[in-house]
């Protein structure tokens, strides 16, 4: 006759718990590969949040570019004789030029990309919250990000090599970074001085309250390629995502297989130490299902437990991370950390087969024999 | 000869021995292929100004790469660099960052340089048509094949429309395509006549002084080609060190517990043993050298199997995406190996520290 064992009998929490040691090693282990899941998600959608921060709170609700633009990395430029068109167009209650170009400063023998701005100072394009000084009000003026300044020491009417050209600092915005590059602004004037140009700009920026009206009329009216806020940010989003996703999931796998593994050794371990244990199991009748369900527990319990353990780890890590790095934003979505949640319960659910394998081999009659 | 009781007992539960040395091996392979991936895009973004067969490149001052940069110069510096002693040539190059779009709306992002057709500072070899006419344009093959054209489609590029006329090899990286066009033609739809982007310079005398004479003479910037492809290399590094520092962290951390719990799971279940080899008279340096050994086996087990996974990784992303290689380097094996005896000298402290605590007397006790 089998018999059956009590379903009340919380074998799995028992089990997992009775060496406190290992259980804490392995939540290590499992939450530094949660750890990193959740910081490599948190960094990409900071990143995400970061790109689109210029487009977004600049006051602009359009931008125009040359014929095909899509983003604002590609290289455009507009005829400065076609504001005037544009201005004209009715709903357009503003439109300004700016420049907008990438380059590298060199600070502290280390090399930093930058998105140079030149905007007509007053007007639509420039840094829309200031922490310390003033906007750029003559061609020799710049203003950096905060966080920027901060690790290079640089501070208010200290001088900055731009391009080969000097200017003083006499502002600091604030919201003008991402983690691989900041903002740089100066005037329009300067900057088509740099670039030696006359006449043409990167992109108008226009601000309208019927962005999708005013977009179609530019569209028609004038040969340039009007792209609406939210489209751009979609496109530059697109257009990243191409260049830095593939890495990141590769990433993401990796960790999710070591957290796998990291699961599986510590279960097996635990299985293998009481083998008899299980063997006894067996020999009282409990069937395959039984004894995945004890090890699935096990599992189970071990990523939940690592789940929160990522959460926390990759909490302070981001902290520290943007303590030490303050050009890193960390965003993680709703959608995201259901990921993760999702992620941890594929690691014990992949991690119970070999610990189960072990245990369906195992003759029960050995229990006696020992 | 001495009993290898440390390579035993670690092999005596093969299956768990074997996940261990998975767990760890995943960890080194994290560290492995984001160098790797770091490391292939390096070659990549630089394999442009490598092949270039200028000795000398000149920019505009405080300009010193080419990548996220862009560089205007006055036309009239070629024929004043062509004029200087020891510059067997000088050829204007026209630069900028575009999308080439396909006729299906596909885009890649692309450098897009105007030359001069039959002068240096074009593409170093075709494999399929011609270099570029009137309104034509050469598209490497991987970024040509991306957006569906090939030799004799009609793409778009800086607003305008161009006739692939032929087709290069091997420029296409992670991040963008290379596309050349004649310089005039570049002038033309970007406005921007009477200056170029650089100047390609070949040296009859050692490239490092010509550089030097130029830089000083134009007050221009002025780099030899491995200067500037160092330049290059320095500027991505520097865009993307703290983000590899941080995933090498997590990555650190993930193979530390997997050592730890490996050499923690094996000596717990042979801790009888221990106390009967301390019963018999063994020491503790003994005993810390059999912990320390499982460690060795352990990462360098783990290590032996990294690194060929990570070139099979590297084999098949490569084949997947076109444009990520993936490239290990002798250095970030060392690294590797590094990381992996410090990870298995700290996964040992537990351990260790387990079996210093052993009371001999624990193995009769259990045995009555």
């Amino acid at each position: 006759m089998n018999l059956v064992l009590g379903a009340r009998v919380p074998v799995a929490r028992r089990n997992i718990l009775a060496d406190r040691r290992r259980l804490v090693t392995g939540v290590f282990g499992v939450g530094a590969a949660i750890a990193l899941i959740f910081l490599l998600q948190s960094l990409w959608g900071g990143f995400q949040v970061q790109l689109g921060s210029y487009a977004k709170n600049v006051g602009a609700q359009v931008f125009v570019g040359d014929l095909g633009t899509r983003t604002s990395w590609e290289s455009s430029v507009v005829p400065l004789a076609a504001i005037d068109q544009i201005r004209a167009i009715p709903g357009v209650e503003r439109a300004d030029p700016i420049f907008l170009r990438s380059t590298i400063l060199t600070l502290h023998a280390r090399k930093v990309f930058a998105a140079l701005v030149g905007y007509e100072p007053g007007a639509l394009g420039g840094p829309w919250r200031i922490s310390a000084g003033h906007g750029v009000q003559t061609a020799g003026e710049v203003v950096i990000d905060r966080t920027l300044a901060r690790q290079h020491d640089i501070g208010l009417g200290d001088a900055l090599e731009v391009q080969g050209a000097r200017f003083r600092v006499v502002g600091l915005s604030d919201g003008t970074r991402t983690w691989m590059s900041a903002y740089v602004f100066v005037s329009r004037e300067a900057a088509a001085g740099l670039y030696k140009t006359s006449g043409t700009a990167s992109f108008i920026l226009v601000e309208t309250t019927q962005p999708a009206a005013v977009s179609a009329r530019i569209a028609r009216e004038v040969a340039l390629t009007p792209l609406e806020v939210r489209e751009l940010v979609r496109n530059d989003r697109k257009l990243i995502a191409a260049i830095m996703q593939g890495p990141i999931e590769l990433m993401v796998l990796i960790a999710f297989a070591a957290g796998t593994l990291i699961v599986a050794l510590t279960v097996y371990s635990q299985v293998v130490e009481r083998v008899r244990e299980y063997g006894i199991v067996k020999a009282l009748g409990a069937g395959w299902k039984r004894l995945f369900a004890i090890v699935l527990g096990q599992t189970l319990v071990l990523a939940a437990l690592g789940l929160i353990a990522g959460f926390g780890l990759s909490k302070a890590g981001g902290w520290l991370v943007i303590w030490l790095r303050p050009q890193f934003w960390l965003s993680l979505s709703g959608t995201q950390a259901l990921q993760v949640v999702g992620a941890a319960a594929a690691m014990a659910l992949l991690a119970a087969v070999v610990p189960t394998r072990r245990i369906a081999r195992l003759d029960p009659a050995s229990v006696y024999r020992g | 000869m001495a009993a290898p009781i440390g390579r035993r007992n670690l092999f005596a539960e093969r299956r768990r021995a074997l996940l261990g040395i998975a767990g760890v091996a995943t960890a080194l392979l994290l560290v492995l292929a984001l160098n790797g991936i770091f490391a292939g895009v390096m070659r990549q973004v630089t394999k442009v100004i490598d092949e270039s067969p200028a000795d000398v490149l000149v920019a505009q001052a405080g300009v010193r790469n080419m990548h996220m940069v862009y560089s205007v110069i006055p036309a009239e510096s070629v024929e004043r660099v062509r004029a200087m002693p020891d510059v067997a040539w000088a050829e204007p190059l026209l630069y900028d960052l575009d999308a080439v779009v396909g006729h299906n709306g596909e885009r890649q992002n692309s450098y897009v340089f105007g030359y001069v057709p039959g002068r240096r500072g074009g593409p170093s070899r075709l494999i399929a048509g011609a270099a570029p006419g009137p309104e034509e344009i050469v598209l490497d093959r991987l970024g040509a094949q991306r957006i569906g054209a090939r030799v004799g489609s009609s793409i778009e590029v800086f607003g305008a429309r161009w006739r692939v006329s032929g087709l290069t090899d091997g420029l296409t990286n992670i991040t963008n395509t290379v596309s050349y066009v004649r310089l005039e033609d570049f002038a033309r739809v970007r406005q921007t006549a009477g200056v170029v982007s650089y100047v390609l310079v070949g040296a009859r005398a050692a490239p490092g002084a010509l550089a030097r004479r130029i830089s000083t003479a134009t007050g221009l910037s002025a780099l030899t080609r491995a200067e500037f492809s160092a330049q290059e290399r320095r500027a991505v590094q520097d865009m993307s060190t703290d983000l590899m520092r941080i995933m090498t962290v997590a990555a650190f951390a993930i193979g530390l517990a997997v050592v730890a719990l490996t050499l923690y799971a094996s000596t717990l279940s042979r801790l009888r043993e221990v106390g009967v080899m301390k019963a018999i008279g063994a020491r503790s340096g003994l005993l810390g050298r059999v912990v320390i050994s499982q460690a060795v086996w352990t990462v360098g087990a783990a290590l032996s199997l990294a690194v060929p996974l990570t070139f099979g990784l590297g084999w098949v992303v490569e084949r997947a995406s076109g444009s990520i290689s993936l490239a290990v380097e002798p250095g970030s094996v060392v690294t590797a190996a590094v990381a992996a005896a410090a990870l298995g000298a700290l996964g040992a402290l537990v351990p260790l520290i387990k079996v210093s605590r052993v009371d001999p007397a624990t193995v009769f006790r259990r045995a009555s």
